[in-house]
């Protein structure tokens, strides 16, 4: 089974890379499609610091694939409320300790499938892959690779993937500005080790008994249809992932949710009818993160993706509701 | 059978694990059913398919988390009125921020206004009528239903929770 995906995956990319104008960018795609794999593939534990808009907040992860291929994970905030999330394969568990509540979620859209060739391809298409000299994070050397964004409709992202494993141990998010815009990266890494049931444990494993846990979300109907929405001229380079119909926390009613991607960063489109207080046209951001949100008609439209600004209200303004389709 | 599924969930012990794996290199039928098990998980991890609440779900209790004093209240309804009560504070100065934007082409062709936005040269870039506001932590369903989706946050491993669960209410600027 997967020597048959390695043959899709990497079949269709060879033209691509032979079109990559020289080694570095070959070599700068082929990192980062080694660090895809591998933060999936190892086991790792560490600290790393997560900055944005002038906030940081530090957190503790570890990582473990156990002999028969299952994928455990534990992450810690260290700063502010307590919190933690415990993943064993799909299932994720969070504890918030403040409120004495556990969340229990079936998540399997968490690990997307950035190999695909599509996607892939996408990446190439709009960002210029270069492989730049060696840096030293958490005291590992590591490649950084730069992807530049071929036009303004896109911010552009650097990686530093350690040099043996491919472990990215630093990401960041450029604006056209050259502004870090958010970034991840370890302070402390610890790369191997075997696997301990124990270490992706929750300390609040004994202790949450008496909590309240939440299911709730385990029951939430999400289904792929035709929302009716189209786009008139959306932004260059992105192409529709996905288009479902959904429930969001604290509205009413069903959401359309319309996902876009360019192979990297992606762009989601909320619509549902206007809430009682009619909401203003506002842009917002968190992070790299712009959020757009106007009104058009009688229902509310929220875009907001890892993109300029510039890209996110192209999206909302050039939305329509096709003739024929229901609301 | 289902310590088929037990071993690959890391529910047994050293032993178990061990006797496990001699049975399914004996037995063609418990291989078959190993090999299924790990194609439904490559599938499913290779499916674009909705299922993020999780993230939307943290971001309900993290908005409850401030005015806990008084617990175990109708949950969503003061999840919203906490939503619209900050996109009210925030409008104005936001539509203050769109409107100078808007006087931006948003339609010009990105091939014609393109311009090789990095690597950084921070000092001499030109400045941009952009002026968004932080976000106070109101969009946060939204965002946390979207990253599910985004391949920026898959391809870096590490960090697909952690916009999730990030302290997105905290006072900005501190």
């Amino acid at each position: 089974m997967k020597k048959v995906w390695l043959f899709v995956v990497f079949g269709p990319l060879a033209a691509n890379i032979a079109l990559a104008d020289n080694g570095n960018s070959q070599e700068g795609f082929a990192l980062l499609q080694k660090m895809a794999n591998a933060s999936r593939h190892l086991n790792y534990s560490g600290t790393f610091v997560y900055q944005h808009t002038n906030r940081s907040e530090t957190s503790r992860i570890v990582h473990y694939v156990n002999s028969a291929g299952g994928e455990f994970e534990k992450l810690e905030v260290l700063d502010g409320p307590a919190r933690e999330v415990i993943r064993s394969n799909d299932q994720l568990t969070c504890y918030l300790p403040k409120s004495k509540t556990v969340i229990i979620e079936q998540r399997n859209a968490r690990q997307l499938p950035v190999l695909l060739p599509e996607r892939m391809t996408g990446i190439l298409e709009n960002y210029t892959v270069r492989k730049m000299e060696t840096d030293r994070v958490a005291d590992y050397d590591c490649h950084v690779i730069m992807l530049e964004p071929k036009d303004n409709m896109r911010y552009g992202r650097s990686f530093c993937t350690e040099i043996s494993s491919g472990l990215p141990l630093r990401s960041r998010t450029i604006s056209e500005k050259g502004e870090v815009l958010e970034s991840f990266a370890f302070t402390q890494l610890a790369i191997g080790g075997a696997f301990n049931r124990d270490k992706v444990k929750s300390k609040y494993a004994a202790k949450s008994r008496g909590w309240h846990v939440d299911r709730s979300a385990l029951n939430v109907s999400e289904k792929v249809t035709d929302t009716g929405w189209i786009f008139k001229s959306q932004p260059p380079g992105f192409k529709k992932l996905t288009e479902i119909k959904r429930s969001i926390a604290g509205r009413a009613g069903v959401v359309s949710h319309i996902v876009f991607s360019d192979g990297l960063a992606a762009v989601s489109i909320f619509v549902e009818p206007m809430p009682k207080e009619r909401p203003a046209q506002t842009l917002s951001r968190q992070g790299a993160v712009n959020i757009y949100t106007r009104p058009y008609a009688d229902q509310m439209v929220t875009v907001l993706g890892e993109a300029p600004a510039a890209t996110i209200m192209q999206f909302a303004n050039s939305l329509e509701q096709r003739a024929n389709a229901a609301k | 059978m289902d310590k088929i599924s037990a071993l690959i969930d890391g529910e047994l012990d050293e032993g178990e694990v061990g006797r496990q794996f001699s049975r399914i290199k004996q037995d063609k039928e418990l291989r078959e059913r190993w090999d299924m098990f790990h194609l439904i998980g490559d599938t499913l991890r290779n499916d674009y398919g909705p299922a993020p609440h999780f993230d939307r779900r943290i971001t309900e209790r993290l908005a409850l988390e401030p005015t806990v004093l008084a617990p175990q209240r109708s949950t969503a309804r003061r999840a919203t009125a906490y939503a619209l009560s900050a996109v009210a504070s925030l409008s104005a100065v936001a539509l203050v921020a769109w409107v100078a934007f808007s006087a931006n082409p948003l339609n010009t062709p990105p091939q014609e206004i393109a311009q090789a936005p990095i690597p950084a040269a921070p000092a001499t870039a030109p400045v941009t009528a952009v002026a968004s506001v932080p976000s106070q932590g109101t969009m946060n369903e939204y965002l946390l239903a979207h990253q599910g989706f985004s391949p920026s946050t898959a391809i870096q491993g590490v960090l697909p929770y952690i916009r999730t669960v990030s302290d997105s209410r905290a006072p900005q600027n501190r």
